[in-house]
């Protein structure tokens, strides 16, 4: 399995900098990755604290009226909920605690897979180094350092946190008569007339002018007096090429 | 600006993949935004501590609230970097003055507690606007992503707090113990306020931690800006469309150059041309070419147009004049995929329907014998197949459960053919080598035992009788396997031979045993005439010949 930062072999002396990563499978297959930063795991670890305190201090009241068996008990849900619920929630439910889930994030292994029992474990543990010396000071520091946002447990236990991929929902075309486009495109220049389409709607009407009268000549674009004859022959173009469905 | 020119990639984004792609522009740039802020926020706090020695608080405070002029220069730096090359450190404190003086007093006094300040930084700062122009800019900008940026700055005064209090809790714990209590107890009585140095001390580490994260704070709202930008103005659509343009136009140009070419090389092209249609069309020409089977390939039909229509189809055989023709490779090639690792036979019988022949008379018995019936009789042959296998199975397992049981119950029986060694006497560790101090064992004892018995009579009865004795033992002992102990008595000894049931070695035994007791206890000297009887029975007993 090997990492390598996405989009590589440009002019440039370094490499394109970008939040995805590609992983390639020993199927040869590429998988894109999107490593989530400290702003939105912060958020996702303080929504999980937040969900610990009142669950354990409704518990705390309650088992409170039990007298010493209570507290006893609530020591061992205290010391359940402090070492179990990371675990549990990230092995059983695909790597997602409801922190995570919200803020659309989970943990893998670095090589794409699931994470497993031990390096959730792992991982887990060491948050009683990254929480040095006060409120995850070292875990922050080495997220904010490492390229891949990883704390000291992510490193030990070799675990990613990833932004979920979302099922894509299909933004709605610009009308226009199709037209079949005049040269053979390659997949990259499809998706790019497709985006411009879809997002016809962000734009500003001189804002889509000016890019379509980029690609007025080689594509071969009639140029009427209408100035907005190019854009509407782009995205007729861009609906040729997303089929009829 | 250029967008071919970035230095990273443009596509929109989510507004937290934003602050990430900022996170890692602050990563590759780290040395020169860390020094440069270090360069520019270390001396106004240097000079701050000095003016502000006896307050303290009001100095950290004075600091903080001046960080929007400081933020300036990590966006100077970053802003070139993205579409540049980053400068050097001595340009961009050089450029830093230039970009300090616009706006300066709004940033450090309405502006300052705004929390989408890095967010629109770059409106004023990038962009120059101002007034109006700078309302309506964030206006439009703001209608999307600045709920994250105003998390980012929240988030990032939690983070500047955390590390902080993590710097001080970390001093602390460096402190060796003796003189933190001193320290506590002291800090407690703390009126004159001579522990300044201490406030100043932890101040310090405000400035340490704002090292590390004010260029990220400004490169995070960076990033939410350009990506913002990007989805505001589509600038990956541009990018794409600006490739596509360069690609097709490109390829125009090289195409219509080629052309331009073509023209100049006309006139030897244009014969050339010529010359191989002739070639092509000229029946003469074409009947000089070899026929097919000269050649090792069927020709292309282009190049013999006679023979397009009686073209070899792929499978006749070529490759006729060598020595391996294809006819053979393909025998071979048929061969080996016949073999084990392509084809693996295997023999299956059973019984099954006969393909249908199509014959008239097959065709009327078919009629009278429908094909359920045929599939019944088959499935049924097949499952007595089946059953018959399971029965021989069975009836395998009955025969050799049988053998076993045989044998079992026979065994006794069979005990006595096969060679069963005797069962041993004893271990030879078990024999005692003395009884009644007298030494049994055999190779202590002279081969005659009678001779050498009737030989010491004369001198000393006693040894005789002893001798006699000790023999006695020592072939019950070996000869006859008696379990004898060293605590065995005479009489129980006696009593084992009585065991054997031998009434010669028992008489003999008898009379032995009562002659040596009453020599060995009783002093008693044995009649002359039991020499006589003694040695006799001796011999009669285990004398080689007499078989025992």
């Amino acid at each position: 399995m090997s990492l390598s930062h996405a989009e590589p072999g440009c002019a440039a002396p370094l490499a394109l900098l970008d939040t995805r990563v590609r992983m390639e499978t020993p199927e040869g297959i590429d998988l894109i990755l999107r490593p989530a930063g400290l702003m939105s795991r912060s958020i996702a670890f303080g929504i999980d604290l937040a969900i610990r305190g009142v669950l354990l201090g409704a518990l705390f009241f309650v088992l409170g009226t039990l007298g010493d068996f209570g507290t006893g008990l609530f020591m061992l849900a205290l010391f359940l909920g402090t070492w179990g619920y990371m675990v549990l929630f990230e092995v059983l439910h695909q790597g997602r605690t409801p922190g995570k889930q919200i803020m659309g994030l989970r943990v893998i292994h670095d090589d794409g897979t699931p994470i497993g029992w031990s390096a959730s474990v792992l991982r887990n543990l060491l948050r009683f180094v990254d929480m040095l010396p006060f409120g995850y000071c070292v875990g922050g520091f080495t997220c904010l350092q490492h390229p891949l946002f990883k704390r000291l447990g992510d490193l030990a236990a070799g675990t990613l946190v990833i932004y979920r991929d979302l099922p894509p929902q299909r933004p709605p075309l610009a009308e226009a008569t199709a037209i079949n486009p005049p040269l053979p495109l390659s997949l990259e220049e499809q998706r790019t007339l497709q985006a411009f389409a879809e997002r016809h709607g962000t734009l500003s009407p001189a804002r889509a002018q000016e890019l379509a009268a980029i690609v007025t000549q080689p594509l071969q674009l009639a140029t009427s007096p209408d100035p907005h004859s190019p854009v509407q022959q782009l995205n007729g173009i861009a609906r040729s090429l997303a089929g009829s469905s | 600006m250029r967008l071919t020119d970035t230095s990273v990639v443009i596509r929109p984004r989510t507004p937290w993949e934003a602050i990430d792609l900022g996170v890692l522009l602050a990563q590759r740039h780290r040395a020169l935004l860390m020094t440069s802020w270090a360069i520019v926020t270390l001396p106004i706090f240097a000079l701050l501590t000095l003016l502000l020695w006896d307050y303290p608080s009001v100095a950290v405070l004075v600091f903080w609230w001046l960080k929007p002029a400081y933020e300036r220069l990590p966006l100077l730096i970053l802003s070139q970097a993205l579409f540049d090359s980053a400068p050097s450190l001595s340009q961009a404190l050089k450029s830093y003055a230039s970009a300090l003086k616009p706006q300066l007093i709004a940033s450090l006094t309405w502006r300052r507690l705004s929390l989408s300040r890095s967010f629109y930084q770059p409106v004023q700062q990038l962009e120059g606007l101002d007034g109006l122009a700078r309302a309506q800019r964030i206006n439009v900008l703001g209608q999307k992503d600045s709920r994250a940026a105003r998390l980012l700055t929240a988030l990032g005064s939690t983070l500047e707090m955390t590390f902080w209090i993590g710097l001080m809790v970390l001093f602390y714990a460096m402190i060796p113990p003796q003189i933190e209590a001193d320290w506590s107890w002291r800090s407690l009585l703390d009126v004159e306020g001579e522990w300044n140095w201490l406030e100043h001390l932890t101040n310090g580490f405000y400035a340490l931690v704002l090292i590390v994260w004010g260029p990220v704070y400004v490169s995070c709202g960076f990033a939410l800006y350009l990506n913002r930008r990007t989805a505001l103005e589509a600038w990956d659509i541009e990018l794409g469309f600006r490739k596509l343009r360069q690609r097709v136009l490109g390829s125009a140009l090289t195409f219509l150059l080629g052309g331009v070419l073509a023209l100049t090389l006309l006139p030897s092209s244009s014969m050339a041309e010529s010359a191989s249609y002739a070639s092509m069309t000229d029946s003469s020409v074409a009947d000089e070419i070899p026929s097919e089977s000269g050649y090792s390939c069927p020709l292309p039909p282009l190049d013999n147009p006679q023979t397009d229509e009686n073209v070899a189809p792929p499978d006749s055989p070529r490759l006729l004049n060598q020595t391996l023709t294809s006819q053979a490779s393909q025998n071979a090639i048929h061969a080996v995929l016949e073999q084990p690792p392509f084809k693996n036979p295997k023999p299956v019988s059973g019984w099954r329907v006969a393909p249908p022949r199509h014959d008239a008379r097959q065709d009327a018995q078919s009629a009278e014998t429908p094909s359920w019936l045929a599939r019944l009789v088959v499935g049924l042959l097949n499952a007595g197949k089946t059953l018959s296998a399971v029965f021989g199975a069975l009836l395998w397992t009955l025969l050799g459960l049988i053998v076993v049981w045989v044998i079992w119950r026979y065994r006794a029986w069979f005990a006595t053919f096969v060679g069963k060694s005797p069962p041993k006497a004893a271990a030879p560790q078990d024999i005692p080598h003395q009884l009644f101090g007298l030494q049994v064992r055999a190779e202590t004892l002279p081969t005659d035992v009678a001779d050498a018995a009737e030989r010491l009579w004369q001198q000393s009865p006693r040894d005789a009788l002893s001798l006699l004795y000790r023999a006695l033992l020592s072939r019950l002992l070996t000869d006859y396997g008696l379990p004898l102990k060293s605590a065995d008595t005479e009489g129980q000894i006696l009593a084992r031979i009585a065991e054997l049931k031998q009434s010669s070695l028992d008489d003999f035994s008898h009379e032995l045993t009562r002659h040596w007791q009453n020599l060995a206890y009783g002093h008693q000297l044995p009649p002359d005439q039991a020499r006589q009887t003694l040695c006799s029975g001796w011999r009669k007993l285990f004398a080689p010949g007499a078989g025992a």
